[in-house]
């Protein structure tokens, strides 16, 4: 008996220790190769045509320029993807990529109000490049004030959101701790049974104090304020005895936060006065973004984990992303608690994160379903999942694919950076987002719809006509030089689908072509159909 | 007026929309690309297909100058009441053709919306209830888009045709319904956007490009989720079927002599257009005329937007009628809160939520029926008060829907319109 107890603890220490040694990348790849009949419905490996277009459109935005597929489909290194893979996560359109899709996330197309936002985007895209850990992120943005001209960016999420506390507690419970908690603002939620209507005023409580501060001394700049008084009060419309419920400030499921206690009269720092803006002695809202973040605080890292991987792999382990909850269990309930204990022992490092998740084999996986098998369930991860491109990728990949960002290049010549590019970029970039992006304040691709605006912008617009017209050394102009049919498919396929063509569709080339005398006229139909394909509008 | 529906329960409108979305789907499958003809079937659905049509007088009309004139009193202005095809019913005297059309119509003059702020006020009367920031209730237009429209028709179920403003797709016009119902703003009565095939690419090499890319997707879709994909493809088919469609939008093609019954102003000609949409099958279309803002110069500034409204307004009840339309589609005439009867020193008259009216016309209603009553000099609602959430009840109820069911958000009922209201009964035929 002792000596079974002893062993125990023993044997324990020993299968860590090896976990450990372990990378996360090769652990994951266990833990979703070790579910039943795995083997019999997993993808093969993803070309390396399949994989250097999805990876570029992950870490970078865009589909890759027609010089670095050449490369890299010759390049016979055996660790070509792993350095795909480190030069991109180094890469100044990685700290893009990220702020695109972390701007979408956080503000959710929301225009400017009080603080514009390309000074947000411009925050984000630093702190991505300067891999800032999520935790610091989310602290700096849920604590800036507005006053802080180093931090004014990051108070967009609150000021541009009126700092409206019903708002921010809907947002903040979605955004950062995975939970929706919209219907629980006035009743406990009637179908998610763990949502409680006290969760959502625990956190609301945080922010009930605060309003916006207009200085009239600073040409009315906007800032947060707050008032040290006021308490929380709540009753439940399905509450026929209409009690008044009360909380304090605290994040579900944890204790409420311990508020000193002073006197009447002694609550203020700077006491309210017309003109001027209060500061109490202690602010329940700057205790937000410390209680938020703890260690106790595990929705805080699932989300986040949940968040990225679903990023990566085109479907969270808990889906939707904000219904995690003990009935809606992630797919894989073991490895999404390891993603978000290994993120937050790694210190919230994004880029180390990142790095790991496109190592694995799972993200590596062809999107093609192996022969025999006919339906593999997306939450099994066996087959890579097609993922819409954003709006932005979009954009990026369409002016990429047809040369025209390719001509900026040229023209920026030794001014070529990221950022100048983008700046071109920019206006084309803008058109896309109005026309496929979410509406303000609605989370965008939950579900991919496609509304008829969207497809006669594609079939008829102006902007993709304009970059099928050959000019300088774009797409078209190279293509109008080409005589033979074969090379002709070949610069097409590797410039938009990022692979070769088949035979089959060398041939449809071909036969395209074939007596057609207005031969630019037809490369750029056929390069449309390349384009308005789903082999383009998806990642795959 | 009757609609000819054979009754109101759930199966009901459940079968006929499986029935209209199968006979639309197998329409389109047996187009294919050509997509021109519409078979004589599909026609005949699109006679008995509901469909509304809203006339949006932006800005806020006057209801003392239209719908419940007040002569003779303080308030009531310089124009006189006249009488209407519906004895003991008056309006205006600047509503003439109007007035001949009164057997068709009927009149609300019982609203109270309590609100007298321009967007505000729009929000209730487009929604049925007052803007709440934890719902996007979705516009009457994208409702009738849903609950109305052929399922896979390809024209936009909610069209909005506005003399200025930007041409556009409006989203959030559609509320919690999703994207899908949203409505499509056509600017001085121009096409959609992006509608017409660009004049260098021939029909014969658009639909070579379109049969390369089909080729494409049917090979990429070899073993692969398709899901998604199919959604992308049949936009395609969407995109296609609405291009081919595109003389619809396009008044050009009326004979001249309806160009000049409807008038040869914006007003007019976008009334035409409607009539020509409503007809090949657009569930819901919404004609502003602009701009009723009158805080200034009310009493001229109605001579002359009535002077176009009136004409237009009774040529197209008519020409609906004619057409056998009248029957299946529901008239709106409203704006976002009436006047006020007091006249203010610019001789104009001011925001007005507290006691106005509206009125209605053709499916599901009860022609000549008045509901509610002002007091003498209109300043308040005396006999059956409504709000838009009554009105929403009663636009259901004409069109033959059930006002009581729920839409399912998220598995969360969400009532479709305001449970603590009902329809105006007694103007429903």
């Amino acid at each position: 008996m002792t000596m079974r107890l002893w062993f125990l603890p023993c044997m324990l220490l020993v299968s860590v220790s090896t976990l450990r040694a372990q990378s996360l990348h090769e652990r994951i790849d266990q833990m979703i190769e070790s579910t039943p009949g795995f083997g019999n419905i997993a993808a093969p490996m993803s070309s390396d045509a399949e994989f250097l277009r999805r990876v570029y459109l992950d870490l970078t935005g865009s589909i890759p320029p027609f010089e670095v597929a050449q490369q890299f489909l010759a390049d016979k290194s055996p660790n070509k993807r792993q350095t795909l893979i480190d030069r991109l996560l180094r890469s100044p359109e990685y700290a893009r990529r990220m702020q695109q899709f972390f701007d979408v996330m956080l503000m959710e197309r929301r225009p400017t109000k009080r603080v514009p936002e390309a000074d947000f985007q411009e925050y984000l895209r630093q702190s991505f490049a300067d891999n800032k850990p999520w935790d610091q992120l989310v602290r700096e943005i849920l604590s800036a004030d507005g006053d802080d001209p180093k931090l004014r960016p990051a108070s967009r999420f609150m000021l541009d959101r009126d700092a409206e506390p019903n708002q921010l507690t809907r947002d903040i419970s979605r955004l950062f701790l995975g939970m929706n908690l919209h219907c629980a603002q006035c009743h406990d939620h009637p179908v998610v049974r763990s949502y409680k209507q006290e969760d959502y005023y625990g956190i609301y409580a945080f922010l009930s104090r605060t309003f916006i501060f207009t200085d009239k001394k600073r040409k009315n700049l906007a800032v947060l304020a707050e008032k040290a008084e006021g308490d929380v009060t709540f009753v439940s419309v399905f509450d026929p005895t209409k009690t008044q419920k009360t909380t304090m400030p605290r994040m579900p499921g944890l204790p409420p936060i311990k508020v000193p206690n002073f006197k009447k009269g002694e609550e203020y720092q700077v006491k309210p006065a017309k003109g001027v803006r209060p500061v109490p002695k202690f602010s329940w809202r700057a205790q937000l973004a410390k209680e938020i973040t703890s260690p106790e605080n595990v929705r805080f890292r699932r989300n986040i984990a949940n968040r990225l991987w679903q990023m990566m792999m085109g479907r969270g382990l808990v889906d939707p992303v904000d219904f995690d909850h003990p009935d809606n269990p992630p797919s894989h309930p073991d490895l999404l608690a390891l993603l978000a204990d290994e993120f937050a022992s790694h210190r919230y490092d994004i880029r180390w994160f990142v790095r790991e998740l496109a190592l694995t084999r799972t993200y590596q996986r062809s999107s093609m379903l192996s022969a025999g098998a006919t339906e593999v369930p997306p939450d099994r991860f066996a087959v890579a999942n097609l993922k819409p491109l954003s709006p932005e990728q979009l954009a990026q990949s369409m002016m990429e694919a047809t040369g025209s960002t390719a001509n900026i290049r040229r023209a920026l010549g030794s001014k070529l950076t990221e950022q100048a590019l983008y700046a071109r970029l920019k206006p084309a970039i803008a058109q896309f987002v109005r026309t496929f992006g979410a509406q303000p304040g609605e989370p965008e691709g939950d579900d991919f719809e496609v509304t008829i605006d969207q497809t006669l912008f594609i079939t008829n617009g102006p902007l993709i006509r304009s970059w099928l017209k050959p000019s300088g050394e774009n797409l078209l102009a190279r293509l109008e030089k080409v005589e033979d049919a074969k090379q002709i498919a070949a610069i097409l396929f590797l410039s938009i689908f990022t692979r070769q063509p088949s035979d089959e569709e060398t041939k449809d080339v071909a036969d395209y072509l074939r007596g057609r005398t207005d031969r630019t006229q037809a490369l750029q139909e056929i390069a449309w159909a390349l384009l308005a394909s789903n082999e383009f509008r998806f990642n795959h | 007026m009757k609609c000819t529906y054979a009754c109101n329960s759930a199966e009901h409108e459940v079968s006929r929309r499986q029935f209209l979305a199968g006979s639309a789907s197998a329409a389109l499958g047996a187009m294919g690309f050509s997509g021109m003809v519409t078979p004589a079937a599909a026609k005949q659905l699109e006679k008995s297909q509901k469909r509304v049509l809203l006339i949006w007088l932006a800005g806020g009309v006057s209801q003392l100058e239209t719908w419940d004139p007040k002569p003779g009193t303080p308030t009531g202005g310089p124009f006189q009441a006249i009488p209407t095809s519906v004895p003991g019913v008056h309006i205006s005297e600047l509503l003439p053709h109007t007035a001949k059309q009164m057997h068709r119509m009927a009149l609300i003059r019982g609203i109270n919306t309590r609100e007298n702020n321009h967007a505000k006020g729009a929000i209730i009367m487009h929604t049925g209830r007052p803007e709440d920031p934890r719902t996007n209730y979705p516009h009457l237009g994208s409702a009738m888009a849903k609950l109305l429209g052929p399922e896979d028709s390809p024209l936009p179920g909610y069209i909005h045709v506005t003399p200025r403003g930007a041409a556009g797709f409006n989203k959030k016009d559609a509320g919690f319904l999703g994207p899908k119902y949203a409505s499509i703003t056509l600017a001085d009565g121009k096409p959609p956007e992006n509608l017409l095939r660009p004049k260098e690419l021939s029909v014969q090499s658009d639909l070579k490009r379109n049969q390369l890319r089909e080729k494409l997707n049917r090979r990429f879709g070899q073993r692969r989720r398709t899901a998604d994909t199919e959604i992308y493809t049949q936009s395609y088919e969407q995109a296609l079927q609405l291009m081919a469609r595109h003389r619809i939008f396009d008044n050009t093609h009326e004979s001249p002599k309806y160009l000049d019954l409807y008038g040869r102003h914006d007003f007019g000609q976008h009334c035409l257009l409607a009539r020509r949409m409503l007809e090949a099958g657009v569930t819901f279309v919404k004609v502003t005329h602009s701009n009723y803002d009158t805080h200034h110069e009310n009493f001229n500034f109605h001579i002359e937007q009535m002077g176009e409204f009136d004409k237009t307004f009774a040529t197209l009840l008519d020409d609906l009628a004619d057409r056998g339309m009248l029957d299946s589609t529901l008239v709106i005439v409203m704006s976002e809160f009436g006047r006020t009867p007091r006249i203010n020193q610019r001789f104009g008259r001011d925001h007005w939520g507290t006691a106005w009216s509206i009125a209605l016309a053709g499916c599901g209603i009860k022609g000549g029926a008045v509901a509610g009553k002002t007091n003498a000099h209109g300043t308040a609602v005396v006999d059956r008060q409504v709000n838009g959430g009554h009105l929403f009840h009663t636009y259901f109820r004409a069109l033959g829907l059930n006002s009581k069911r729920n839409y399912y958000i998220n598995q969360q009922p969400i009532p479709m319109a305001d449970p603590k209201a009902e329809a105006i009964e007694e103007i429903l035929a």
